[in-house]
């Protein structure tokens, strides 16, 4: 029997407009809860960005580049952090979304191991706010104890707001638009100052996003246009399509490290 | 067997009861609803209510979400004219603000010697009577610092301290005088411009970090966003001159390194080949331009002259020589319309760096961009006549006037408003000392402890933006009248007792008796007149048949628009290359240092204003993804030669000073620049801003030795030279990159993680 899917989520990350501000990780982190990145988490090489700034660096003095590149998880389809889990906490929803329940994991970390883009996080310690500090947190987002592996979710409590306030009791469609006019984009879309990243339903011909993914299946790579899946050589079949970079001049000889 | 449901309620019976009998918990037998997420929602409504951001010197449209009398989330106001819908990495940092654990609480009088740290804490009524007092017995001899403030706050501050015979300072550690000046002298207005760089073709920015923490950020950014619409066929190029690799260099598609202080030549020397070629558009008055002396104006400015003196090297993007690059950047910068020219930052802050901007501003008259969709678009006045649409321009040199006057006693009591002076002004100012007096008394308004409040007699606690009112004329507005509206959007909570500084000032004055010129009993009293002015303007963004009804709706947007109500070019160009060449001089630096000394604001803690907050020290920097820590950004190639490496303590001395801080080595760094992002070293303030250890967090402002920028007085930052020493000891380097080992795959072709492509070789 083929099911129908009613919603497929998906992002798009014009890396030719991203500056690299940070906007979109601070925005996740308030809205989802994550915990304080203190020195010490930095140290320790644990600090926790659901969205995360890369930089890469290409060429040299002169003639050289930084190169930002957003990563979250990429809800993949063919999810490998998927099948390693002893007790199903993470699977693929009927919107393409892969799925965390907190209060299945046991913390094996088998999901982290296996997580192609490194965009899952364990809880190491009980995380903590000073007690003013907890007049912030999001009741919407549940705080993950220790022993949790936790990641981005495509603020999936946006999304079940959005179902909730829009499909059920406005009657109106969900799309990209009626989401962002109610405050129901990811919070890392909704603060993007340069339009950098897009969200919306893969499956809904009216949403930006869907022009890209389309491009992309029926070319299956081989188009002119700028989009692009990381490591998608792999086989994980992201729901992030990522937007070539221009570059307006070509730099010779130029090298790229990391 | 066939299943029915008499069948079915039979075995769910004997199999309810047989696991009872065999022991098994009774929570195990309930049937569990389908997993949904842990992430359902719970009770309570959310709201979300229109103010003003307070984090940024720019204040931000915003909407912030309240969940049951608590704010959860701030996000871009989609309708507010300088961001529409936007935000940047310090937006939310307002909710850390407000609900930080080390607020002040309630007011702080002093219990002992000053800065001594022993503060008691006292009853509203107990500290306004002793302030009323100690105001009544300094009267006229009264100053104030602030932050530069708009909007009626500042009026009622203006208003408050003039009643008492004083002035009011407003203080910025990397003051925007010298910028402001320029634009008076180019545009002819105080006002300062909206750059159109969305509808742009060409950017050419000179130092001005516009797209991390240069004036209005995310203003820009939204245009940048525009800018680079690669899948329109309409992506603009953009060429950033900077003496230190920043986010915006990083951004641009050609970055020349230059050094501080030779951006006015540059530029004057792009405007000798757009008059030399006559690359101008047709309708550009170069004569008037030049008083009729055309490219003689410009005499001694060609790339071949020019082009050895910038510090900028052969090679940049394939280019032969600097005379080559020059000769490119103003041939594309005159051939793509509509161009913008901008520059700030480092730029004008060399001592020379009011001829820097001035020259820099020029090149948009030379292109026709002034006024022009795309190019600089002037602002107007603002609506309400009380209101000024610009901050007033002070600089280091008026608070060494306030510390004269100090030690004179001509100014006996200081009220310091949401400042903190002393962690912003160098050492050598003598700030400090001058505070520990115990002939100034000091009153403090703000909602932390700091290196000022440290000497306070007094300190008041305000309240955050999202507890109280306020408005603003955004600077810059986005080419048309703009009012943005701060309100309170939640109550503060049970256990603080902070009030709203303009109320308070309002109240002291009442209490003095000299409250003619303050006719509001409360800010909010202020802002509702304002809204029937408005109303009464009959005209924006805001609808209402009623002035109740406008009020109500004026809150609800966040504010009143005009886009029919734009400005007009003013300018004057009547010889202005003239003008500005007479003011050509070589910058003055001082010392004899191995290195150019390039302090920066940094993109989260900005200039340190935002210290006390976890979210902001806990953002990587976008460069160097540092946190929490001050860096020493030194090229590799020199790094290697002395032998420095990553997390080594590196003393940075300048004439008498130094500091410490932990290399960060980079590729990007100019061989001839250190540079150091302001807004660590903080010795007094909450654990977030203070608990380091020895080598790890600075003030570079301590190394800023005291030059002066000509003709503004501000503080020439970008002017010192510096030599370095490697302590010998290294720290761990509290940096984001290398957390994740996704960044070594990718080396490998076809897994490779940034792809990059040419114009014109993809279509969509």
């Amino acid at each position: 029997m083929v099911i129908k899917i009613e919603h497929k989520w998906g992002m798009v990350v014009d890396l030719d407009k991203c500056t690299g501000c940070n906007g979109c990780v601070v925005a996740c982190q308030a809205e989802n809860n994550l915990p304080i990145n203190t020195k010490d988490l930095f140290m320790q090489k644990r600090a926790f960005e659901w969205i995360r700034i890369e930089r890469y660096w290409e060429g040299e003095f002169p003639n050289v580049k930084a190169r930002y590149l957003p990563v979250m998880c990429q809800h993949c389809g063919n999810a490998p952090c998927e099948p390693v889990c002893p007790v199903y906490a993470t699977y693929h929803n009927d919107q393409g979304l892969n799925v965390q329940v907190y209060n299945r994991c046991v913390g094996t970390r088998y999901c982290i191991n296996n997580c192609t883009y490194q965009v899952r996080f364990f809880n190491f310690w009980e995380p903590t706010w000073p007690e003013r500090l907890q007049n912030q947190l999001n009741p919407d987002v549940t705080v993950r104890t220790r022993g949790i592996t936790e990641k981005c979710t495509f603020c999936v409590q946006r999304i079940r707001r959005a179902e909730i306030t829009v499909e059920r009791r406005e009657r109106t469609k969900l799309n990209d638009k009626t989401m962002a006019a109610r405050n129901f984009m990811p919070a890392c879309v909704q603060a993007c100052p340069t339009n950098a990243l897009m969200f919306g339903d893969q499956n809904n011909q009216e949403d930006k996003i869907h022009g890209y993914f389309e491009e992309l299946h029926n070319h299956e790579g081989h188009s002119d246009s700028r989009g692009y899946r990381i490591l998608e050589e792999i086989g994980t079949d992201p729901s992030v399509i990522y937007l070539k970079k221009v570059d307006q001049f070509k730099m010779e000889h130029s090298e790229s490290h990391g | 067997m066939k299943l029915t449901r008499r069948n079915f309620l039979a075995w769910a019976g004997i199999s309810a009861m047989g696991a009872v009998a065999c022991d098994v918990f009774e929570d195990e037998l309930r049937v569990q609803s389908p997993v949904a997420l842990p992430e359902d929602l719970v009770k309570g409504k959310e709201n979300w209510y229109a103010t003003l951001c307070g984090t940024c010197p720019n204040s931000e449209g915003v909407v912030v979400r309240v969940v049951e009398g608590r704010a959860k989330k701030v996000q871009g106001n989609p309708n507010y004219p300088t961001n529409l819908g936007a935000q940047s990495a310090r937006c939310d940092l307002g909710l850390q603000q407000l609900y930080h654990p080390d607020r002040i609480s309630a007011p702080l009088r002093l219990n002992g010697e000053k800065a001594s740290g022993r503060f008691d804490s006292i009853t509203w009524s107990r500290a306004l009577d002793e302030v009323s007092k100690e105001l009544s017995a300094r009267d006229g001899a009264v100053a104030m610092i602030s932050p530069p403030m708009r909007g009626y706050s500042a009026v009622i501050a203006d208003e408050f301290i003039k009643a008492f015979g004083g002035k009011r300072i407003e203080f910025e550690s990397l003051d925007l005088k010298t910028y402001r000046t320029a634009i008076k002298n180019v545009f002819g207005q105080d006002i300062q411009p909206h750059y159109d760089i969305g509808h742009a073709q060409y950017v050419l920015s000179f130092g001005a970090d516009f797209l991390s923490t240069w004036v209005s950020p995310t203003q820009w950014e939204v245009g940048y966003g525009e800018f680079r619409d690669s899948d329109h066929s309409k992506r603009g190029i953009m060429t950033h001159v900077d003496s230190r690799f920043s986010v915006t260099a990083s951004n641009a598609d050609r970055w020349i390194p230059i050094a501080p202080g030779q951006e006015g030549k540059l530029a004057l020397s792009i405007a000798y080949v757009i008059i030399e070629e006559g690359l101008y558009p047709s309708n550009v008055d170069i004569s008037s331009l030049t008083s009729g002396q055309g490219l003689n104006a410009l005499a001694g400015y060609s790339p071949e002259n020019i082009g050895s003196q910038l510090g900028t090297p052969d090679n940049v993007l394939g280019s032969h020589s600097v005379s080559e690059l020059i000769r490119t950047v103003a041939r594309e910068f005159a051939s793509h319309s509509p161009a913008i020219a901008l520059g700030g930052g480092t730029a004008g802050a060399s001592t020379n760096g009011l001829f820097n901007l001035e020259s820099i501003y020029l090149l948009n008259h030379l292109v026709g961009s002034v006024g022009k969709e795309g190019g600089v678009i002037l602002n107007p006045e603002p609506p309400i006549k009380e209101l000024k649409g610009y901050s007033n321009s002070h600089t280091l040199t008026d608070i060494e006037e306030l510390i004269k006057d100090i030690k004179a006693s001509k100014i006996k009591m200081l009220f310091v408003y949401n400042a903190n002076p002393v962690y912003g002004s160098p050492d050598w100012s003598g700030l400090e000392q001058v505070l520990n007096s115990d002939d100034l008394y000091m009153v403090n308004i703000g909602s932390f402890v700091n290196e000022t409040n440290h000497y306070a007699d007094m300190i008041l606690p305000d309240r955050n933006y999202m507890e109280d009112w306020g408005n603003d004329i955004p600077e810059p507005s986005a080419g048309y009248q703009t009012v943005g509206v701060q309100q309170p959007i939640v109550n503060p909570l049970s256990d603080m007792d902070p009030r709203s500084s303009s109320d308070v000032l309002l109240t002291l004055a009442q209490d003095s008796g000299k409250d003619s010129s303050l006719p509001w009993r409360s800010l909010e009293d202020a802002l509702k007149g304002m809204s029937d002015e408005l109303f009464e303007l009959n005209r924006g963004s805001v609808s209402g048949t009623t002035k109740q009804e406008f009020w109500t709706n004026l809150l609800r947007q966040g504010g009143w628009w005009d886009k029919s109500a734009t400005g007009a070019d003013v300018s004057d160009i009547n010889g202005l290359i003239n003008k500005i060449t007479v003011k050509s001089k070589d910058p003055k630096l001082s010392g004899n240092g191995e290195f150019y000394l390039v302090p920066f604001l940094h993109n989260s803690l900005l200039d340190g204003r935002n210290g006390d907050i976890p979210w902001a020290q806990g953002t990587p920097d976008p460069i160097t993804s540092v946190a929490w820590q001050t860096w020493i950004e030194i090229n590799d190639k020199v790094a290697d030669d002395k032998g420095i490496r990553e997390g080594d303590v590196i003393e940075i001395r300048s004439g008498a000073e130094a500091i410490k801080g932990i290399a960060f080595v980079s590729p990007a760094q100019p061989p001839d620049v250190i540079s150091i992002p302001l807004g660590q070293g903080r010795t007094v303030g909450s654990a977030y801003a203070t608990d380091r250890l020895d080598g790890e967090s600075a003030n570079v402002l301590n190394i800023v030795e005291n030059n002066k920028i000509e003709g503004t007085d501000g503080l020439a930052w970008a002017a010192t030279t510096v030599n370095i020493t490697n302590t010998g000891t290294s720290l761990r380097i509290a940096k984001f990159e290398g957390d994740y080992e996704s960044r070594e795959v990718g080396f490998t072709e076809g897994e490779e993680l940034i792809k990059t492509t040419s114009p014109g070789d993809h279509d969509h």
